[in-house]
């Protein structure tokens, strides 16, 4: 009923929100990485909407006539979305918040300023994620966002719609978390692909919506927990995106036999593994737990040895055999990490397989053999097969 | 050896003491006797050798590379490395010039100017650092961020007890400490700004500048930690008054090369003036790098006076997006071959140029003073960098505009065609966009340049 209900929910949520943009609601776009509080957004009495499209080569080629192709294919798709003007979520939107994370994305944010339709708020995100002024600057950049907001949505934002909003996410990332933690058990009732459509539709449902259709799939999946034993490779997926309509690598991995029980991945999904203090200062609070208290994306400064640590203890606890690093094309600091997690690894006799996607239709074909024979290594071979 | 030392302006008094240091830094370099034969050539061909100005910055470049590779055997007992730091270079004066212990390493300059402009010796450091984690490829990684990693890995520069970078333009070189840190167990320290400057605050960059003069400051202490002494706001005013009267004289030429038809001297000689500028520098030897361009400038002048160039009169004047090739002068020098005059660069400019003086540029903090490499083109967000180049084109009348974007960087390289863009629609002058590494000399393909510089130079209508 809820997956039922979830995705009824989803049809029609563009047709909601163009409703809503004619009642004067405001609708604020903002790039992913998990670095934009959407909190403050929600506060304001604006809808979030998360641009996380792609996956499918036409956006991230119409940007090729802007950008060269050393853009990322994530970040070349988020300006083709809006070359094309044809994806209703991007065309809504009426103001983008960027997080200005890694190169590729703040350049795609810099072109979207350069065209000058849409009014754009730049997000500074300090790449020294652990250091004090960096700290306070970011919070300062989080209550320039909210002058912004109120500003542009006439609405005040006060502190007690800031701790109703955080309790609202907390709740989702609390759900979320819980229903990731399931697959740590030994038959997971719910595929990655699975989990991570429902990651992203956290992204476009009404939140409240998006809540109730979380506890309730919760309490179900609670439910049906199978006993029996995976009899297939368990992985951890990792690297630097995974967005919307990015599910070829999932499909690959499920059809090649292997089973994705984990995923670290910094922009594209929804970071659930904390959540933020609702007591005290709210720009406090938020800053802290957006930048400081997560596990740092690749091109955080000294991020490396941190996100493997991190990594390490979830291959533990969801007792992932092997990892599958995905990554995309000309993602420079992901490729440089890729070698030292890959050599980390081995040290641990975990392997480790590394594939890349420009969200070409011919990626399919290299994926595929590449994951079959990952995968039939990990069980053992052509013979144990 | 002698005669190679002499074009690099060794003074014949010098060479006693000299010739045995350069030797034994060339044989540590893997530099033979045939090398420096085809040293003299290149720098023959490709490089106004006859001016005493050349020569002598050469001559910098070598001292500092003998410097450098000599570092521990010379007894410096400690080593800092600054990479793709800017303004790193003024802390580093300071250092050599208050300490006899200290090595101060920028190992990108010497090592390009030396081993790839002289002696074309350039690949195999690339080549070292894709065989480790910078794989070559589509990814197209920095080959300046492959040079360091393929100095390591070549055992070419001292083990650094400190190892610094900056995130200001990009997170590979940060990245890549991150890397030698955990891998080969090495200390560093990364400072940073924050890229989030919006068009409607161009171009005050307050923000941004306050943010990294806090980092440069926290670099500061921790590089004084680790030499053991003080580095005070006096040692560094002094060196910015010096590298102050250094940029003026660097600043000297480029005003004489824009203003001259023809053009004096050819593009590649720019790279001797650029990258003197992060390396650091004793005081002394900063003077002599000021009096070196003095004289270049003295000599371009007589050239001037003679109506003497390397183009003919009226040739077209062409605008440079980015420098100019940093290990391989074949493709400036085709340029002139081809018959045009590249007449400066966005990198000469800034976003502070003709604005009246801001609050920040006038501080009493050192460290926002070094912190205003912000406002430099390159540093500047895309919008601020259409402003500034859109402004030069204007006012030098430039013909066209050659942008031959470093594909390693995803900042340069993803501005190419919106700047080609904004100058078409702005300017109506042609824009060739020449995808490139400008740190690898293996890019270079002499026909395909050749073809599409004639095509481009017969695009343009001079005078616009």
């Amino acid at each position: 009923m809820e997956q039922k209900g979830l995705n009824s929910h989803l049809r029609d949520r563009p047709a909601q929100l163009r409703g809503a943009k004619e009642k004067g609601v405001k609708i604020i776009g903002y790039f992913p990485g998990n670095y934009v509080p959407e909190e403050i957004i929600y506060a304001s009495g604006a809808i979030p909407m998360c641009l996380t499209d792609g996956g499918t080569p036409h956006p991230a080629d119409a940007a090729l006539s802007v950008v060269p192709p050393i853009i990322c294919p994530f970040a070349r798709a988020q300006l083709g979305e809006r070359l094309l003007k044809t994806n209703p979520y991007y065309s809504m939107i009426d103001m983008l918040v960027a997080p200005i994370t890694c190169q590729h994305l703040k350049k795609v944010t810099e072109i979207w300023e350069y065209y000058g339709d849409i009014k754009i708020f730049k997000l500074g995100i300090p790449h020294q994620y652990d250091g004090d002024f960096e700290l306070e600057y970011y919070t300062d950049r989080l209550r320039a966002l909210k002058d912004r907001l109120e500003a542009f949505t006439g609405n005040e934002i006060t502190n007690k719609k800031l701790s109703d909003a955080i309790e609202l996410y907390n709740r989702m990332r609390e759900l979320l978390k819980n229903i990731s933690m399931m697959r740590s058990g030994l038959s997971p009732a719910l595929s990655a692909l699975d989990f991570v459509k429902l990651n992203h539709a956290s992204f476009y449902a009404d939140p409240v919506f998006m809540v109730d259709a979380l506890e309730s799939l919760y309490r179900g999946l609670e439910k049906s927990q199978a006993k029996d034993k995976l009899d297939r490779p368990r992985l951890m997926l990792t690297g630097p995106n995974l967005a919307r309509g990015d599910y070829k690598i999932l499909e690959l991995i499920e059809e090649a036999g292997g089973k994705v029980v984990i995923e670290e991945i910094c922009e594209g999904i929804r970071y659930y593994w904390n959540q933020i203090e609702n007591n005290g200062d709210p720009f406090q609070s938020l800053a802290k737990g957006y930048l400081r208290d997560r596990v740092p994306c690749a091109f955080m400064r000294s991020s490396a040895k941190k996100r493997l640590d991190f990594a390490l203890k979830l291959i533990a606890d969801f007792r992932a055999s092997g990892v599958i690093w995905y990554e995309l094309q000309c993602c420079e600091t992901y490729d440089q990490e890729s070698y030292f997690f890959n050599k980390k690894l081995r040290e641990q006799n975990i392997p480790m397989l590394i594939v890349e996607s420009n969200y070409d239709v011919s990626d399919a074909g290299p994926l595929r053999a590449r994951i079959d024979a990952f995968i039939e290594l990990m069980k053992g071979g052509p013979d144990h097969a | 050896m002698l005669e190679l030392l002499e074009l690099c302006g060794y003074e014949a008094h010098e060479m006693e003491f000299e010739l045995p240091r350069v030797r034994k830094a060339f044989t540590k370099l893997g530099i033979t006797d045939e090398d420096i034969l085809a040293g003299k050539q290149r720098l023959v061909t490709y490089f106004d050798i006859e001016l005493k100005g050349v020569r002598k910055l050469f001559g910098l470049f070598v001292r500092e590379l003998v410097n450098i590779t000599l570092a521990k055997e010379e007894g410096k007992k400690k080593v800092i490395h600054g990479c793709m730091a800017p303004s790193f270079d003024v802390l580093g004066s300071a250092l050599v010039s208050n300490s006899r212990e200290v090595c101060v390493v920028v190992p990108n300059p010497p090592f390009m100017v030396v081993l790839g402009f002289i002696f074309d010796k350039f690949v195999p450091i690339l080549e070292a650092a894709e065989k480790q984690w910078l794989k070559s490829g589509l990814v197209s990684h920095c080959a300046m961020v492959k040079t360091r990693l393929g100095l390591f890995a070549l055992n070419l520069i001292p083990r650094p007890d400190l190892l610094i970078t900056s995130g200001s333009l990009c997170e590979t070189s940060p990245k890549t400490n991150d890397l030698l840190h955990e891998l080969y167990d090495i200390p560093t320290y990364c400072y940073d700004t924050v890229q989030d400057r919006e068009l409607w605050e161009y171009p005050d960059s307050s923000r941004a500048i306050q943010l990294s003069a806090k980092g440069i400051r926290r670099m500061v202490q921790r590089v004084q930690e680790e030499v053991g002494f003080e580095i005070t706001d006096d040692m560094l005013w002094e060196v910015l008054r010096i590298k102050g009267d250094f940029s003026a004289a660097v600043s000297k030429v480029h005003e004489l090369i824009r203003s001259s038809d023809p053009v004096p001297i050819g593009s590649t000689h720019d790279n001797l003036l650029t990258w003197l500028s992060p390396v650091p520098l004793s005081i002394d030897n900063l003077v002599a790098a000021t009096e070196a361009v003095n004289t270049l400038h003295n000599e371009l002048q007589e050239r001037v006076d003679r109506g003497v160039g390397v183009v003919e009169k009226g040739a077209p004047k062409i605008f440079s997006i980015l420098p100019f090739h940093h290990t391989d002068p074949r493709l400036e020098h085709l340029v002139n071959q081809v018959g045009m005059a590249i007449v400066a660069t966005d990198m000469e400019f800034t976003a502070t140029r003709g604005m009246p003086a801001s609050t920040v540029a006038v501080t009493n903090d050192p460290y926002e003073a070094m912190s205003q490499y912000l406002q430099a083109s390159l540093l500047v967000p895309l919008s601020g960098r259409i402003s500034i180049i859109l402004d030069a084109c204007k006012r030098l009348k430039v013909d066209g505009v050659l942008n031959h974007y470093h594909v390693g960087c995803r900042s340069v390289a993803g501005d190419a065609l919106i700047l080609k863009d904004a100058i078409t629609k702005e300017l109506g002058i042609p824009v060739l966009l020449l995808e490139w590494e400008n740190f690898d000399p293996r890019v270079y393909h002499h026909e395909q340049y050749k073809t599409r510089l004639e095509l481009f130079k017969s695009m343009i209508r001079p005078g616009g």
